[in-house]
């Protein structure tokens, strides 16, 4: 019954809003319905843009002359300009863009108006900062108890380094992951392309989503309080429990990993750059190891007694001195003296055919050029009018049979919707909006 | 009450980006029963860091956090008999997860064209490293495997080294997000259209969104990224610097000149801040070497920790690097309940990670211990699909339990 009465409420907003909205809400979209506010930095924008992905109607609401994360490199063309910025591209689409000044209280009144009829809204500021300004969760939860208020920030709204600076870089750090990556002779290194964020804005999404599914039944919406730092603890495979489990930590080796004095080799030296691939032992892993030396010794690059080792029971065997490490090591080299034989193509054709735990190591051109994401026609093209070209989007992030993801706007120049937000569904008049735009408010 | 207690799933994924999609669902109140063949273990049992550093199938922490708060049904898929408990409890569910290479679901007969026959408004979701159709579809392995196919490994090095690969299996650690989503968004759909839905994931798939720059960089500007250290074009200085003590390390990054001049004033070195090699951010970042050696002499004398707040009270974004246990001594993660202690039937008190993310009125359940296999697999029979005895002794005896 609840449930029932909700969704009277949520269509009753719906009817209510522009056209635009409405009609996008008609489509095959599963979170056609609802709206989001996406106050967010470049800290949170990944995750409106999920929900934009899912058919939610996005508004991204920047400051006047457009977010700060518009100035972020790369640029089409390298011309930087807030409507040039590929950075800002990869996490806008499926947004609507309008502009409007938290400083000024006009500006705040806007605001709490548009979060009356909204569902979600994302914000990645510093802890404190909305809240100084009245437009803190409690203060919306006044207006629109429904609303599902999602805030992403560098280390959680509150404890005692809530208020520290941060970067992709420091979190990584604080979170775990930073010191396991790179080679053990020089500093702990990253991926160069910033993740730390990306990971909180998966957790975010989906925290707003189970917000969502019990807003269903009570009616109600809530806080969602989500900390980079403790999302990146994941990309430390649970090495962050080791200490407390009483086990050893893995650490970081040039080409692979180190646990206790276990060294795993990860990349290995092809003919034309590097693969990875896992050669390692136990009941699941040590099949692959046989196939591996199975067909090592059909194409000659080892012995007999070799290949016919006990690849299951191996680590037992090394662990215990039955087998000398010097034998392991041996098989390494035999290995890798293979590997650097073959191209990285011929490798992976093999690899797919024995079922061998081989993979390239990809530029991002070969990513861009996969016959694997061309034939599932993974890449979207969006069409930019205004630069009269079209980009290649990397595509749906899972294939829905019945409500496939659809990239239906391109991202959004600075403040493009605000005639059709401001005047078609607050019910400014033009004179109003040229009077807030022209006092900088909008 | 949880927000997922209506909640029902059947889940036969394993390793990690699977059963990381699933754990979310759990902690939310979700009934997750999982399905293990003693025949068969999860691969991620195998796999450290092990309860007091002694491998057993119970003992390994990584499955331990994956596999947190859900149900364990033992069962033998080969078994004829085994088929039609998964029916039965496909019956019950509204969510069917599967993790396995594409070709396996179809050789038991459990894709979800026959899924879908049995319950017609069933979802269900299937993750693999590429996707269920084409060329790779069968590339069966492991994320640090997908990571290398998607690019991950390198953009993730230095430049006059061999690429170094993020840690581990890294695109497990992006795809359960995607797939908690997913699942999500599918039972909303199913809510108001009485639909399901089949979700076909690929695990490479959904990590290119977390490269989405570069790959939009490369298809517009035809530039090809390459691990760069950690050099960022952004912020100068920006580096892990040494400090005291074995493998001791700072990360340090000033975005603006501002931030550059507090930390010369921290550092105590007016050379420094009134040297016109380092002035803007364009000077820092072409002298960038020269000041890393700088920075790095100034680090290596002093404590990390010690680093990180002098910093910070000077408003400059740093942190010490941390190992498993600064992680667990970090009062800011230890404020979020993010390493919880759980009572496991075999090892006693252990320890898991907590639940991502806060809600604020209907928080997580702390979640019990990953099962034993088959721990619950007397409660499922009985209790879910309401067997009587005779039935389930038979289920026994057919060997299906296992």
């Amino acid at each position: 019954m609840l449930t029932n009465v909700f969704i009277a409420g949520v269509g009753e907003k719906t009817m209510a809003d522009g056209q635009q909205s409405r009609g996008e809400a008609a489509g095959n979209s599963m979170l056609g319905p609802y709206r989001v506010l996406d106050l967010s930095t470049e800290r949170g924008l990944l995750c409106g843009q999920i929900l934009g992905d899912l058919g939610a109607d996005v508004i991204k609401v920047e400051p006047p002359g457009g977010s700060p994360a518009r100035q972020l490199a790369p640029f089409f063309e390298d011309q930087a300009d807030p409507n040039r910025s590929i950075y800002w591209w990869a996490y806008n689409r499926n947004k609507r863009s309008i502009t409007l000044d938290l400083e000024i209280e006009e500006g705040r009144e806007l605001l709490r108006r548009l979060a009356a009829r909204a569902h979600f809204l994302i914000e990645s500021f510093n802890p404190g900062y909305l809240r100084d300004r009245k437009l803190g969760y409690e203060d919306l939860a006044a207006v629109n108890r429904e609303l599902i208020y999602v805030s992403i920030t560098p280390f959680g709204q509150d404890g005692p380094k809530a208020t520290y600076a941060d970067s992709d870089l420091v979190i990584l750090a604080a979170g775990g992951p930073l010191l396991l990556c790179g080679d053990e002779d020089r500093p702990p290194v990253r991926v160069c392309v910033p993740q730390a964020y990306l990971h909180a804005c998966g957790d975010a999404a989906a925290g707003a989503l189970v917000a969502h599914h019990e807003r269903a039944r009570s009616g109600l919406g809530q806080r969602v309080d989500v900390s980079a730092q403790q999302s990146v603890t994941l990309a430390t495979q649970a090495n962050n429990l080791a200490h407390r489990l009483g086990a050893d930590d893995a650490r970081r080796m040039a080409g692979g990993a180190r646990v206790g004095s276990q060294r795993v080799p990860l990349v290995w030296r092809a003919q034309d750059g590097y693969v990875t691939s896992i050669f390692l032992f136990g009941p699941q892993l040590g099949v692959f190891t046989q196939r591996l030396m199975t067909y090592l010794h059909e194409v000659g690059a080892c012995d007999a007694a070799t290949r016919d080792k006990d690849w299951i029971a191996y680590g037992a065997l090394l662990a215990s001195g039955q087998e000398p490490m010097a034998e392991y090591e041996r098989v390494v080299r035999l290995i890798a003296g293979f590997f650097a034989s073959r191209t990285k193509a011929d490798l992976f054709k093999t690899a797919l055919e024995r079922g061998l735990l081989i993979a390239p190591i990809t530029t991002v051109d070969e990513v861009l050029s996969s016959p694997q994401l061309d034939s599932r026609n993974y890449w979207q093209t969006l069409n930019h009018p205004e630069l009269g070209r079209s980009f290649r989007y990397p595509g749906p992030f899972a294939k829905f049979s019945e409500s496939p993801i659809v990239y239906r706007r391109r991202p959004p120049l600075v403040g493009e919707h605000n005639e059709e937000i401001f005047c078609g569904e607050l019910g400014l008049s033009d004179r109003q909006l040229t009077d807030l735009s022209r006092r900088g408010v909008v | 009450m949880l927000p997922l207690d209506d909640v029902k799933v059947l889940d036969f994924m394993w390793a990690l980006a699977g059963p990381g999609t699933t754990r979310t669902l759990a902690d939310y109140g979700a009934t997750v029963v999982r399905i293990e063949s003693a025949n068969r273990i999860d691969g991620a049992r195998t796999v450290g860091p092990f309860h007091r550093n002694k491998p057993s199938h119970d003992g390994s922490g990584l499955f331990g956090t994956y596999n947190a708060g859900k149900l364990g049904l033992s069962l033998d898929l080969r078994k004829p008999q085994a088929r039609e408990v998964v029916l039965d409890l496909v019956r019950w569910a509204d969510v069917v997860c599967e993790s396995f290479s594409p070709k396996a679901m179809r050789a038991w007969g459990l894709d979800y064209e026959s899924l879908r026959a049995v319950k017609p408004d069933l979802i269900m979701l299937s993750s693999c490293l590429m996707g269920q159709s084409g060329p790779l579809s069968g590339f069966v392995g492991f994320g640090n495997m997908a990571a290398a196919v998607s690019g991950f490994y390198n953009l993730c090095g230095w430049p006059d080294r061999p690429p170094s690969g993020p840690f581990g299996a890294y695109t497990d650690y992006v795809a359960p997000r995607f797939g908690a989503v997913s699942v999500l968004a599918a039972l909303e759909y199913r809510r108001r259209t009485g639909k399901g839905q089949y979700i076909d994931q690929s695990q490479a798939e959904s990590a290119l969104h977390f490269l989405a720059p570069t790959l939009l960089d490369c298809a517009i500007n035809a530039r090809t990224e390459q691990g760069v250290g950690n050099d960022d074009s952004n912020c100068a200085p920006h580096g892990v610097y040494p400090a005291r003590g074995d493998d001791r390390w700072v990360a340090i990054a000033c975005p603006t000149d501002e931030v550059w001049r507090r930390l010369c004033s921290v550092m105590r070195s007016d050379d420094l801040a009134s040297d016109a090699n380092f002035a803007t951010l364009a000077d820092r970042l072409r002298n960038r070497r020269q000041l890393d050696q700088l920075i790095a002499g100034w680090t290596k004398g002093l404590a990390a920790d010690e680093i990180e707040t002098l910093l910070q009270s000077a408003g400059i974004p740093a942190a010490a690097l941390k190992d498993s246990r600064q992680v667990c001594e970090d009062n800011q993660l230890a404020s979020r309940g993010y390493l919880i202690e759980v009572e496991h039937p075999v090892l006693g008190k252990t320890v898991i990670e907590g639940p991502r993310f806060l809600l604020s009125r209907t928080p997580a359940r702390i979640p019990g211990p990953a099962p034993t296999i088959g721990r619950d697999s007397q409660y499922v029979l009985e209790s879910i699909l309401g067997y009587d005895e005779q039935r389930i002794s038979d289920l026994a005896i057919s060997g299906a339990l296992q």
